[in-house]
């Protein structure tokens, strides 16, 4: 009852001035707290990451100490140079970066068609294949590998970028259709009708209404189809013969061979090298991202 | 053009709105532009059909089949039937792996979502700069692809040489751990994933909620703690009772996720030590890459699906029902 | 709607069209002249190669021969281990495989007994060139009596032993029977008292080790009974050798060792920060503990066979590659060519010995490098290799080696967790079950 009253004042009658001085002190106290809070729980989360890092600056002698040593004594950047130029990376990185661009531009545009179809057309089952699109992510990972591997075999995919990025697009395509189905659900149909009124083309009006207007989809699908195919080592393995066709996450597994020994500054900034840009790309769009499954989440 | 005007003064537009069922019957001159956008789709379909529904429906046809290596290599194979299916439920290690899977699965999302909240919480109250900091470092554990991370978590719980062994050994509560091999004791292999999962798990969530409480009006809390609400108060009964959805929401994706999650097992302890940690998803793996028995490997990854399916039905009902665009 | 039915018509046939083409292949049949040269103008073979196995100068050395023979060219692509099980059954499976595959000796039944390999026992004579294929390659790669891969090379492995903290201890010459050993590591025990140190350094889950003590006492892994397979650690031998096994890995190894396998933490890593002072090992061992401590010279290291309680070195598995030809490949003529060079007496010992240091193939090969000269460091492991055993060839073995039933079992003994009696038994059980199922 009291919520409701309080609601209809307007906010600014509501003011910090009428707190009472004790409130204010709980709240700094409590602030100093948080403060610290923070601070443990930064360093608690960020040590991997720290870890990895000091150790791949360390010279291989610093590396096995039986007291670890938590500053490089002698930083050295040996370690990034020889993983960088003693393998096949940049030729990895090269196929790398094709397979992952071709999963996330196939991925989005497909994910736009069929969640525009689900949403805009009435057809008899949708229900039932948005249940089992749902159905279809509960999959365990690796169960599909096999029966994947026969169908790319049959279409002589197999060993070609394009089989490579379809394989991508396939883990990826359920998960997109389903959050972009959540933003097209709540864009009002009338836009659609009105851009029809003005005389545009249908193709038009997904190009330009609304595919603008689900771009925090397009951004988790994108999201989701870069690590897919940035992290993926078994179906690249399986599916490329060629080695000049390998992706990274076979450059990353060859440093964790018997016949590397124990070379952990190695394996670590190997590591740092693989996981830089997906970093990178996280921190650029990440408050899109954010907002976007949060918004798309309120709608269910 | 009266039917826009009156809609308009409704809803308001923007991100939360939501529309009740507006597909009627389309009307005739809404036909012509239904036919381009079909032919539009269709390359979707194809894509789709060829490579999802095509696989799932082999999968499923060799569930009942005794298919492995030698129908790889010379296609023959005998049909089973449900005599396959009749067999992983009588095998006492699928039951254990399903309570296995069960455990873990409720212990990581549990996990992310309880810490999940209290980073959101927290970053709710931080001040810019430490918030931006939390930020980053949340992104760094989230950002990092699970194949690195698992090689990290092994190097970081190395016997030996490992740092977590060696600080855990330095606080004197543990006695000597320092050679301490996590992946071969079944309940030290399931901390150590349990914290991989969990640091890369919270991330979303709490960055997720946070966004989501940074929606709540601060009318609300203001008033609240005019009418003298201790702050556990104002939390529990508002800020949780607005993030309800959003919560419901991240818990059956984690659950999703974490039923299934697989590398970081594998890498860490392999499913070891005697299977202690093969949850479902590494026990199809074992049948279906080490034994080669595909066709059991595709009957417990059917029943995995299916069991995933009916555990989360009650929010798939939800989603249906809601009376939403489905 | 039409859409659906058209759609629902497309799946059918695209998993009906999956079902007949995974039936419609069939071994293609070799009636060619076994190793009449064939004319390759034009083509390419394509090899499969293990990472870490022959050099790319001795493959070079054998591309150039089989290019001047048949005009063809060689594609060698390098596979890494992790995932190359997968990755060699979907490719045997796939319409246009390689044509020659390097596979792992215990690792040939799996493939061979399921129909994926081409069967070359007709021309097993002209292969073998005059020569006796050592044990341990060719018997696994036997199936049914039928044979399934061409031996490439050995590997063993025998004691690696840092002589420079042996000298300290007193000891001057490598032991050539069991009590001299135990005696000279009593010495060292009592010259280097570190709490973790281990004057014999083995990791209770190292079956390789392990299965030497089984095989020096007589016992085995199991026996061929009729068409299925006999699990045999529980019989009497096979008992003593355990218990032998679970005695002197207790003494000298040690306590944290018990439960731990070769890898995490490295055993070459102990070796090279001077943990241990010997450790039972592959050749390549040795380059890791240089790696690891570039203070260990050649001069600080020896190896020997490992001296069984019986009087004789105990029996080694013998690992190492065969090379196999892939049922479905669209040139088995020119593999065929390809393998009789790689097997032929002068690549091996020119080059697979000579060069790299590895066992040749064949018992004739080992006997002239043993009789040659022989480093101190390759001394022990050509000894090792005359006594050698392998797994048993079994079509399902590699899921007993891929399910880690093996190495708990060991590792079991070895903590005492178990005893080798009831360890045995459930063991045996799980061996009958997944070998004859």
């Amino acid at each position: 009852m009291t919520l409701l009253t309080e609601l209809t004042r307007a906010p600014s009658a509501v003011g910090r001035t009428e707190q009472a001085p004790s409130r204010r002190r709980r709240r700094r106290k409590g602030r100093r707290v948080a403060n610290v809070v923070a601070v443990v729980f930064a360093v608690v989360w960020v040590f991997p990451v720290y870890w990895m890092l000091n150790t791949a600056l360390k010279p291989r002698s610093e590396v096995m100490t039986t007291t670890p040593l938590f500053v490089p004594l002698h930083l050295t950047w040996s370690n990034f140079v020889s993983a960088v130029t003693q393998t096949n990376f940049l030729l990895d990185l090269r196929n790398s970066a094709i397979v992952v661009v071709g999963a996330m531009v196939a991925s989005i545009v497909l994910g736009v068609f069929a969640a525009a179809a689900l949403t805009r057309f009435r057809f008899r089952g949708r229900r039932a294949i948005l249940v089992s699109i749902l159905g279809v992510q509960m999959l365990p990972g690796t169960a599909l590998l096999i029966p994947t591997f026969l169908v790319f075999n049959h279409l002589n995919l197999l060993g070609s970028y394009l089989g490579l990025i379809l394989a991508y697009v396939a883990a990826v395509l359920p998960f997109s259709i389903w959050v972009m189905r959540g933003f097209f659900v709540s864009i009002p149909v009338e836009i659609e009708e009105a851009a029809m009124i003005d005389g545009a083309s249908s193709w038009r009006i997904l190009r330009s209404v609304l595919f603008p207007l689900v771009m925090p989809g397009v951004v988790s699908t994108s999201v989701f189809a870069f690590i897919a195919a940035w992290n993926d080592y078994l179906t690249a393995y399986t599916f490329m013969k060629d080695q000049t066709m390998y992706t990274l996450p076979v450059w990353l597994a060859s440093f964790s061979t018997p016949q590397t020994g124990t070379d952990f500054g190695g394996q670590m900034a190997a590591s740092v090298v693989f996981s830089l840009p997906v970093v990178v790309f996280f921190l650029l769009i990440q408050r899109k991202l954010v907002s976007g499954m949060s918004a798309g989440a309120v709608k269910g | 053009m009266t039917r826009i005007s009156s809609d308009a003064r409704r809803k308001p537009a923007g991100a939360l709105a939501v529309g009740p069922r507006r597909f009627g019957r389309p009307k005739p001159q809404r036909r012509t532009s239904i036919v381009a956008p079909v032919s539009l789709l269709t390359p979707a379909l194809l894509v789709i059909v060829a490579l999802i529904v095509v696989p799932i429906l082999f999968l499923v046809l060799i569930s009942f089949t005794d298919y492995g290596r030698r129908s790889l290599f010379t296609g023959t194979f005998h049909v089973v039937g449900l005599a396959q299916y009749a067999g992983v439920f009588a095998d006492p290690d699928f039951w254990a792996a399903l309570g296995r899977t069960v455990l873990f699965t409720a212990a990581m999302v549990g996990g992310s979502v309880v810490i999940g909240m209290g980073v959101a919480q927290l970053l709710s109250v931080l001040g810019p700069v430490l918030r931006y900091v939390v930020t980053v470092v949340l992104i760094l554990a989230w950002a990092m692809p699970n194949v690195a991370s698992s090689l990290v978590w092994n190097w970081l719980f190395q016997p030996g040489y490992g740092v977590a062994n060696w600080l855990l050994t330095s606080t004197h509560l543990f006695g000597d751990m320092t050679n301490t091999n996590w992946g071969q004791d079944p309940v030290l292999a399931f901390v150590a994933i349990w914290m991989l999962v969990v640091w890369q798990a919270v991330p979303f969530i709490a960055l997720t909620l946070y966004a989501a409480q940074t929606q709540v009006p601060v009318e609300y809390f203001e008033a609240a703690r005019l009418d003298g609400a201790g702050e556990w108060l104002i939390y529990w009964r508002l800020t949780v009772h607005f993030l309800k959805p959003t919560l419901l929401l991240m818990a059956i994706l984690s659950v999703i996720w974490d039923f299934n999650v697989f590398n970081q097992i594998w890498l860490v302890s392999q499913g070891g030590p005697n299977n202690a940690t093969s949850t479902l998803g590494v026990w199809t793996y074992k049948t279906a890459f080490v034994g080669f028995h595909l066709g059991e490997g595709a009957a417990i990854a059917v029943v995995t699906t299916l069991l995933l399916l009916a555990m989360t039905a009650f929010y798939i009902r939800n989603l249906v029902r809601s009376g939403e665009e489905l | 709607m039409n859409t659906t039915r058209t759609v629902a018509a497309g799946v059918t046939g695209l998993v009906a069209a999956l079902a007949v083409s995974a039936c419609s292949s069939s071994g293609a049949a070799v009636a060619g002249d076994s190793a009449g040269s064939a004319s390759g103008k034009g083509q390419t073979l394509t090899i499969w190669e293990m990472n870490g196995d022959l050099t790319p100068a001795t493959m070079k050395a054998i591309n150039d021969q089989f290019e001047k023979k048949t005009g063809a060219k060689v594609d060698v692509q390098l596979q890494d281990w992790e995932g190359i099980t997968t990755k060699l059954t979907t490719a045997l499976a796939s319409s246009n495989p390689p044509d020659v595959v390097d596979v792992g000796n215990t690792q040939v039944p799996s493939y061979a007994a399921q129909g994926g390999l081409m069967d070359l026992t007709d021309h097993k004579a002209d292969l073998q060139q005059g020569r006796t294929w050592l044990d341990g390659l060719v018997q696994p790669a036997t199936v049914d009596g039928q044979l399934y891969g061409v031996p490439s090379f050995a590997a063993t492995r025998a004691v690696i032993y840092n002589k420079k903290m042996w000298a300290a201890a007193g000891i001057t010459q490598a032991p050539s029977t069991y009590q001299e050993l135990t005696a000279d590591l009593d010495k060292v025990k009592a010259k280097y008292t570190a709490s973790d140190f281990s004057a014999f350094y083995i990791p209770g889950k190292y079956w390789y080790d392990g299965l030497q003590w089984v095989w020096d006492a007589g016992g085995d892994i199991a026996s061929p009974d009729g068409k299925n397979w006999k699990a045999a650690f529980a019989s009497d031998k096979a008992q003593q050798g355990l218990n032998d096994f679970q005695s002197f890995q207790n003494t000298y190894s040690s306590t944290a060792s018990r439960t731990l396998d070769t890898e995490k933490p490295d055993q070459d890593q102990i070796f090279a920060d001077g943990k241990t002072s010997a450790v039972v090992g592959n050749a390549w061992e040795i380059g890791v503990i240089q790696k690891d401590n570039p203070k260990i010279t050649n001069a600080d290291l020896g190896t020997f066979a490992f001296p069984g309680k019986s009087g004789s070195a105990q029996p080694v598995l013998l690992a190492g590659s065969d090379w196999s030809v892939p049922v479905k490949s669209q040139h088995q003529d020119l593999a065929l060519e390809w393998l009789k060079i790689a097997a032929s007496p002068e690549v091996q010992d020119t080059y697979v010995f000579g060069k790299e240091g590895w066992i040749p193939n064949s018992n004739e090969g080992v006997k002239a490098a043993a009789g040659g000269k022989l480093t101190d460091i390759q001394k022990g492991y050509f000894t090792a290799a005359q006594h050698s055993k392998s797994t048993p060839a079994a079509a399902n073995w590699s899921t007993i080696e891929g399910d880690n039933s093996l190495t708990e079992f060991f590792s079991s003994i070895a903590s005492g967790t178990q005893t080798p009696e009831t360890a045995a038994q459930s063991f045996d059980a799980h061996i009958d079950s997944v070998l004859n199922g």
